[in-house]
């Protein structure tokens, strides 16, 4: 006779050791939505939840916050709010590093039925999970291992539509962890009490054992939230390769511009840069804001940039170009024009997971040439793809030491859409506050989105000395 | 706060009552019907909408999956008989059924099931202007059957279309008279997506202050996406 079952409570705590600090963690429908109320409350990963809530805990509620399942929570400090379309994008674009949800059935291959039975089988219940499933890094079950009349919910074959193809990571049960690899499944561990056979015996999917099989344990380790905040901007860029893609605001104006950071990058020196940004450093020819704005020019002239991709990349004046224009005039510079409106849901898609869109802007313009074009519903779209960086230079107002980040005026403008496309997302801003101190409703760059943060010192000038 | 007023053509776009912030919807109409769980719902406005002749209706909406509510909501709709069909993630609680439910097996009722970032995105292509996208949600299966698949940096892509409708109930806690909105919490959920999905807004709000009353970096749905205003109570 086996040992005792794990109650969904343990099941739930077991999923917790795939968590790490900074985590971004998606929770799906039924025992998932367990955890936040099982675990201390902690800023030490995002729990996030498809209902808009980003870094909640469930030891509390403040009667207006729901999780995915509707259960009332409350929002760590440092939490905020954001509507379902951008939940999406957090899952779908690559920003979700664990999902866990609660399937009926699984198999083998890693399918999964999310939440339909035999009573609905006529119709699928996906919510949220499969957004959670197409785009999380690692992507864990947790549900009992058998159904009613002791049938095992681990199958060889899905009897049931499902919502995820070959998609699951990892099997958390009440008696076992089965790990999905490409043979298979791997049995790595059994609940107290439970020998490999046991488990075996009632599982109707083959099961490999694992070499390392071990006795399944709840033991969390304390999690607490990775350090963002680096002393200065060459400090936070000072891994940036050479040949990068950069993202950098650059809308025309002082405003929405890491200066700061511009200048660390040109103290670092680093070459065969490729920028994306509204211009392509025009401030200073077109006596946008004042003609010694720090802005593209001063990476431009240091010989480090060897591609723009922009929408307003040539000065407005033909006798007084810009620096970039000169170095593209001398041969040194790839350019890409794309419209205002098509770059920003390019950026918008690449962050978002959405691979490629049709749109209507530049369809029979040389915008539009060469791309591929489809009348959808007697209008005509241009085909465009998603865009995305390695790193990306943003300039806040004020952000917490979690991330999260407030823009001033329309300084906003690219700052937001660009902080979801880079793998890495640098801020450059005029405060750092303690997390709770940006309301959750202010917020309008959550902190997931952002890995690296310096304040621009309060001697630091936005323009050359010219 | 700014009192409801007599005449609504004297005050843009604040209305009366919720059947007359509903006027001109007709049979057959695509209603998108904001919130998530409890938080967001526009209840007068879907009451009000019980009580207009009207039929023949799809709505576009989360599902009537929270049990415990006494408040009026989409299965409440449901069950007066206007409603069709409706596109949803989740239409009723897989589990707990309900009056959905019912409609459905009974056969009154017509489900489409559509992925919640899937429905997400297809409204949110359809405010944007967007025609189209590419999704790896769902890829392999029956979400992408006879659906356009394409290869991006080798992972399967499916074609999903934009969705707009003729009309959007939404739900604010705050607003000013020009329609800007801002939510609280979880509230916010698909209002501001289907706030730019439909020919026709009307949102449903608990408090209404003059132009400037709200802080401009607070705003979430701006007015020029809102054609109608009225009071919760």
């Amino acid at each position: 006779m086996p040992g005792n079952r794990l109650e969904s409570s343990n099941m739930v705590l077991r999923a917790a050791q795939e968590l790490f600090p900074g985590a971004v963690v998606a929770l799906g429908m039924g025992l998932p939505c367990h955890l936040p109320f099982e675990l201390p409350a902690s800023g030490g990963v995002w729990f996030i939840a498809d209902s808009g809530a980003l870094g909640y805990t469930g030891q509390d509620n403040d009667g207006v916050s729901v999780d995915a399942g509707g259960s009332l929570v409350a929002m760590l400090p440092g939490g905020s709010f954001t509507g379902v379309v951008d939940v999406a994008g957090i899952l779908r674009g690559g920003h979700t590093d664990v999902a866990i949800l609660e399937p009926s059935q699984v198999s083998t291959k890693g399918d999964f039925v999310h939440w339909t039975t035999e009573k609905t089988a006529g119709l699928f219940a996906p919510g949220s999970a499969v957004d959670m499933a197409y785009g999380s890094s690692t992507v864990v079950a947790v549900m009992p291992h058998q159904g009613p009349g002791g049938r095992s919910n681990i199958v060889e074959k899905c009897t049931l539509p499902v919502d995820g193809a070959g998609r699951l990571d990892l099997i958390i049960t009440d008696v076992a962890v089965i790990k999905v690899v490409a043979s298979g499944l791997e049995l790595i561990e059994t609940a107290p009490g439970w020998a490999a056979e046991d488990v075996i015996s009632i599982t109707d999917a083959p099961l490999s054992v694992s070499s390392g099989l071990k006795e399944l344990t709840v033991d969390i380790p304390a999690i607490v939230p990775p350090n963002k905040v680096y002393p200065s901007a060459v400090d936070a860029l000072l891994d940036v390769p050479e040949g990068s893609v950069i993202n950098v605001d650059g809308f025309a104006g002082p405003g929405g511009m890491a200066h700061y950071l511009m200048v660390g990058l040109r103290d670092l020196g680093v070459k065969n840069l490729q920028l994306i940004s509204n211009t392509a450093g025009v401030a200073r020819v077109s006596a946008f804001g004042s003609p010694n704005i720090i802005d593209h020019s001063i990476l431009v002239e240091n010989n480090q940039v060897v591609k723009a991709t922009a929408s307003y990349p040539v000065s407005p004046s033909a006798s007084r170009p810009s620096a970039f224009e000169e170095a593209y005039n001398r041969g040194e510079t790839d350019l890409e024009v794309v419209p205002q409106g098509t770059l920003a849901e390019r950026l918008r898609s690449g962050g978002a997971g959405v691979a490629a869109f049709y749109t209507p802007t530049g369809v029979g313009t040389l915008l539009g040439d060469n791309k591929e074009t489809r009348t959808i519903d007697g209008k005509d779209y241009v085909l465009e793809t998603g865009l995305r960086a390695d790193y990306c230079i943003i300039r806040g107002h004020k952000a917490d030491t979690l991330g999260n980040v407030v823009y001033k005026g329309t300084s906003r403008n690219f700052n937001p859409v660009m902080a979801t496309t880079a793998k890495v997302t640098v801020v450059e801003v005029d405060e750092i506050v303690e997390p709770g101190q940006l309301g959750p409703e202010e917020i309008i760059t959550p902190g997931l989105f952002v890995d690296r943060i310096v304040v621009r010192p309060s001697d630091f000038s936005a323009y050359l000395d010219i | 706060m700014i009192s409801v007023p007599d005449n609504p053509s004297t005050n843009g776009k604040l209305y009366p009552s919720g059947k007359d912030a509903l006027e001109g919807i007709s049979i057959g109409d695509t209603v998108l019907v904001a919130g998530f769980a409890r938080c967001g719902i526009p209840q007068k406005l879907l009451q009000a909408l019980s009580e207009i002749e009207v039929s023949e209706l799809t709505l576009i909406c989360q599902g009537a999956w929270v049990q415990e509510s006494t408040d009026f909501t989409i299965a409440d709709l449901v069950a007066t008989g206007k409603i069709k069909k409706i596109i949803s993630p989740m239409p009723f609680h897989p589990v707990y059924g309900g009056l959905v439910k019912k409609a459905w097996e009974s056969g009154n009722l017509e489900l489409e099931i559509v992925p919640q970032g899937v429905l997400a995105e297809r409204l949110r292509a359809g405010g944007a202007g967007i025609g189209g996208v590419f999704l790896p949600s769902g890829a392999g299966t029956r979400f992408a059957e006879d659906k356009e698949k394409r290869l991006y940096d080798g992972r399967e892509h499916v074609l999903e279309f934009a969705l707009k409708a003729d009309y959007a109930l939404l739900r604010a806690e705050v607003a000013d008279t020009l329609g800007n909105m801002v939510y609280q919490a979880t509230s916010r959920n698909w209002n501001p997506t289907m706030a730019m999905a439909a020919g026709v807004t009307v949102a449903e709000v608990d408090t209404v202050h003059e132009p400037g009353g709200i802080d401009p970096e607070l705003v979430i749905t701006q007015a020029i996406f809102i054609d109608r205003l009225v009071l919760s109570d």
